[in-house]
């Protein structure tokens, strides 16, 4: 049961790391000034939506680049998150895959100026990756591996 | 050699003949054991003397087994060695059979068979490994090695001498050594054809292998085996026997089986193909950055390890090449395809080609790794020195520390007495001290305080610390003397009841197949293993030629590229992910601290500063 908790533990984490992206993507997306992004045109009785270039249009991409880049990080991450709390030993690959796409994101496409935001991120990833490389969690991920029901390749610890 | 000696010569035979071993080879192997004879009747003698040119002292057709110890012209850094007489035709046939052509049906008939390699040893491997290799091959263009038809000559001369007189003959020599009695099976074959036929490591003409059968003798001169030892390689010590009961020693009625690898020779107890790894020391420094590193990610992280990592050493680096010990090619030994002929017997007095022969029983290619060096005879090794095998069989087995089973309860009697002996004689010491520890202390009481007695009581202050901490020490000795009685007799007492230590127990790593999963591996992951290298380093240049302007991540993303293909046909895409994952934390942690250095020195301070008064505060609440 310890070994389980652990796992709980691990999955609430990378739900609690899913939230605090998310909160992150809503606030980026809040700080976009709207109302000089999108103007509303009625043109001969046709509504348009019309942007108008500026500096205003930076806070949208940088908005529109973090949901691109960490959108599916954040889905495997919840995927796993849920697969560690409900079924206890699941994802573990998901989990790791997630934190080295989020790393690569943070170290490799926004270089300087690097947005506060990202550091933050890379801090969570290094210590997640070094809870899920821990011996306590690889071995109930191991464990699944040596049970004879459930034996498979190295390939296996996560899906 | 003080307790060495021989036995009685049909006696020994008998023996030998008793327990014989039956090898089973590799289909495809070309060379089986033979007798050395015919193998010196067909070579001829010569010499290289430092600096000068080789000169043959005796042409092919004259020497013989009787005049090869006279060993003439011989002064300091002489080499002698025998050489296999090669034609021009040889050369050409060595060189086509390089190229894969099939030999021509006038040929000698042996080989009869012919050898798949399966699954090749690079895709068993590494990339580090792999580029170890390809410049190992390329380092051998420029060592001394030996030529391409050389192996060609071999095998013609080997299937001339089968034709004219098929035999298949070991040189056997018996000893007694530290109470066993010590079944010497030399092995001798006319080449070494590993790294041309087997893709192994090396090449060399002839070739000295050993399998060692070790006795006990009873009373009544009853004898019974107890070890093996097969040799392989340079392996020696006790990873190197077997015992006798072992379930993994395979036997036939009395007789040991051998699974002898194709081309190296080299000895194993069970069917299959081996990782034999050829390790290069690594500078010290970098070994110990690296169990360091090790240690901090481990130990220190808690990082998990799984037991092939925990395994790998520090200090040497290896390049891994297969044997092939299949055992599905030729049988000899009794009762099997083939017999053994009458053995060759080296016994006392010597016959002068084994003692008086101390050169080389083949090429000498002047290879500074002596791989491709023709081995000495089985009396020396390469520098002219008596070998270990042949001087101490009882140390190279790793024995010399174990008894027989006849001697393991009188070994067990007389080391119980000796500690009864010693337990008394310390008992009475030990008594003796402390009657003289308890004067000096009462000495030392009544001269406390004294102004006048200040110095006798300092000496015998002196004099009490030295007596107490040797009376200490013999408590010790008493206690740990008494606890090896103890269990010396309960020991004893399970060898009563027929009980026995495990029969690996004597091993740390014992050497074994690799598994059947890895041996049979799809062919499209041989082909990527033979490729990967060269595709690695084309595709490096190309970047560096082409993409300069984004050289870092070209390079980062091709290198991911193909360690993600490696790691997915070896089966290894967990150990991948955490290693991708351990590279990009810690350069995440670099930029954390490049950014944060002052906020990260602050609160390390802090830390630190917290963590000292909870303790102090802590140890004021108790």
């Amino acid at each position: 049961m310890a070994l389980y908790r652990q796992t709980r533990l691990l999955g609430v984490l990378l739900i609690l790391q899913v939230i605090a992206m998310v909160g992150i993507g809503v606030w980026l997306f809040a700080s976009v000034d709207w109302d000089r992004v999108l103007i509303l045109v009625n043109e001969q009785g046709q509504v348009r939506a019309q942007s108008v270039e500026g500096p205003w249009l930076k806070p949208l991409e940088q908005a529109v680049l973090y949901a691109i880049y960490f959108l599916a990080p954040a889905i495997l991450l919840l995927l796993a998150g849920l697969g560690f709390v409900l079924l206890r030993r699941r994802g573990w690959m998901l989990a790791s895959v997630a934190q080295a796409i989020c790393l690569l994101v943070c170290l490799f496409s926004y270089t300087d100026p690097r947005p506060w935001f990202a550091y933050p991120i890379i801090a969570y990833c290094i210590l997640m990756i070094l809870y899920l490389n821990s011996q306590g969690v690889r071995a109930v991920v191991h464990s699944r591996r040596m049970a004879p029901a459930g034996a498979r390749s190295e390939t296996g610890h996560g899906e | 050699m003080a307790n060495e000696e021989s036995l009685d010569a049909r006696y020994a035979e008998a023996l030998l003949r008793r327990f014989e071993p039956v090898i089973r080879f590799t289909r495809g192997e070309w060379f089986y054991p033979m007798d050395a004879e015919p193998y010196v009747d067909a070579c001829s003698l010569w010499v290289r003397r430092p600096g000068e040119d080789a000169v043959c002292l005796v042409p092919a057709g004259e020497l013989t087994l009787e005049n090869l110890a006279q060993q003439p012209e011989d002064s300091t850094g002489a080499v002698h060695y025998l050489k296999i007489p090669t034609s021009k035709e040889d050369e050409r046939r060595g060189l086509l059979a390089r190229l894969r052509v099939r030999r021509s049906r006038k040929d000698p008939d042996w080989p009869r068979e012919t050898f798949r390699a399966g699954r090749g040893r690079l895709a068993r491997v590494g990339y580090i490994s792999r580029l170890a290799d390809a410049l190992f091959s390329l380092v051998l263009l420029t060592r001394g090695r030996v030529p391409g038809g050389d192996v060609e000559g071999a095998r013609v001369l080997y299937g001339r001498l089968m034709e004219r007189e098929e035999h298949f003959r070991y040189h056997g020599r018996v000893i007694r050594q530290n109470g066993w009695i010590v079944l010497q099976y030399w092995l001798f074959y006319a080449f070494n054809d590993w790294r041309s036929n087997f893709f192994g490591a090396n090449d060399h003409e002839s070739d000295w292998e050993k399998v060692m059968v070790f006795l006990s003798e009873s009373e009544s001169g009853e004898v019974r085996p107890e070890w093996v030892a097969y040799a392989a390689h340079e392996e020696t010590g006790d990873d190197l026997r077997r015992r006798w009961d072992d379930p993994v020693l395979e036997k036939s009625g009395e007789h040991p089986v051998i699974y002898v690898c194709a081309g190296s020779h080299a000895s194993r107890y069970s069917r299959g193909e081996y990782l034999t790894e050829l390790a290069f020391p690594l500078p010290r420094a970098f070994a110990a950055a690296r169990r360091f590193a090790r240690r901090f990610w481990y130990i220190t992280l808690r990082q998990y390890t799984d037991e092939a990592s925990a395994e790998l050493p520090y200090e040497r680096f290896t390049i891994p090449f297969v044997d092939y010990g299949r055992g599905d090619g030729l049988s000899v030994g009794p009762g099997q395809e083939r017999e053994w002929d009458p053995p060759r017997l080296m016994l006392d007095p010597l016959p002068s080609w084994v003692a008086g022969y101390r050169g080389l029983w083949g090429l000498y290619t002047r290879d500074p790794f002596e791989g491709e060096d023709a081995p000495a005879g089985p009396m020396y090794d390469r520098d002219k020195t008596i070998s270990k095998e042949w001087y101490d069989p009882v140390g190279w087995a790793g024995l010399d520390k174990v008894p027989s089973r006849t001697e393991e309860l009188e070994v067990i009697h007389k080391r119980q007495a000796e500690i009864e002996q010693r337990r008394d004689l310390l008992r009475s010491e030990i008594l003796e001290k402390s009657n003289r520890l308890k004067a000096l202390g009462m000495d030392a009481e009544a001269t406390r305080d004294r102004s006048h007695l200040t110095k006798l009581y300092e000496t015998q202050t002196r004099h009490i610390e030295v007596l107490s901490k040797e009376v200490e020490e013999m408590r010790a000795e008493l206690a740990e003397d008494e606890v090896l009685h103890e269990s010396l007799g309960e020991y004893a007492e399970r060898l009563r009841n027929g009980e026995r230590s495990p029969a690996h127990a004597h091993m740390s790593h014992p050497v074994r197949p690799v598994s059947e999963e890895e041996t049979h591996a799809g062919r499209v992951a041989q082909l990527w293993a033979s490729i990967s290298i060269a595709l690695v380093l084309v595709t490096l240049i190309l970047i560096i030629a082409y993409e300069r302007s984004h050289l870092l991540s070209a390079l980062v993303f091709a290198i991911a590229v193909f360690a993600f293909i490696e790691a997915g046909f070896r089966r290894r895409l967990a150990r991948f992910i955490v290693s991708v994952n351990v590279a990009l934390a810690v350069v995440g942690a670099l930029v954390l601290l490049e950014h944060y250095f002052w906020n990260v020195i602050v609160l390390a301070v802090l830390g630190i500063g917290f963590y000292i008064l909870w303790e102090n505060l802590r140890e004021l609440g108790r």
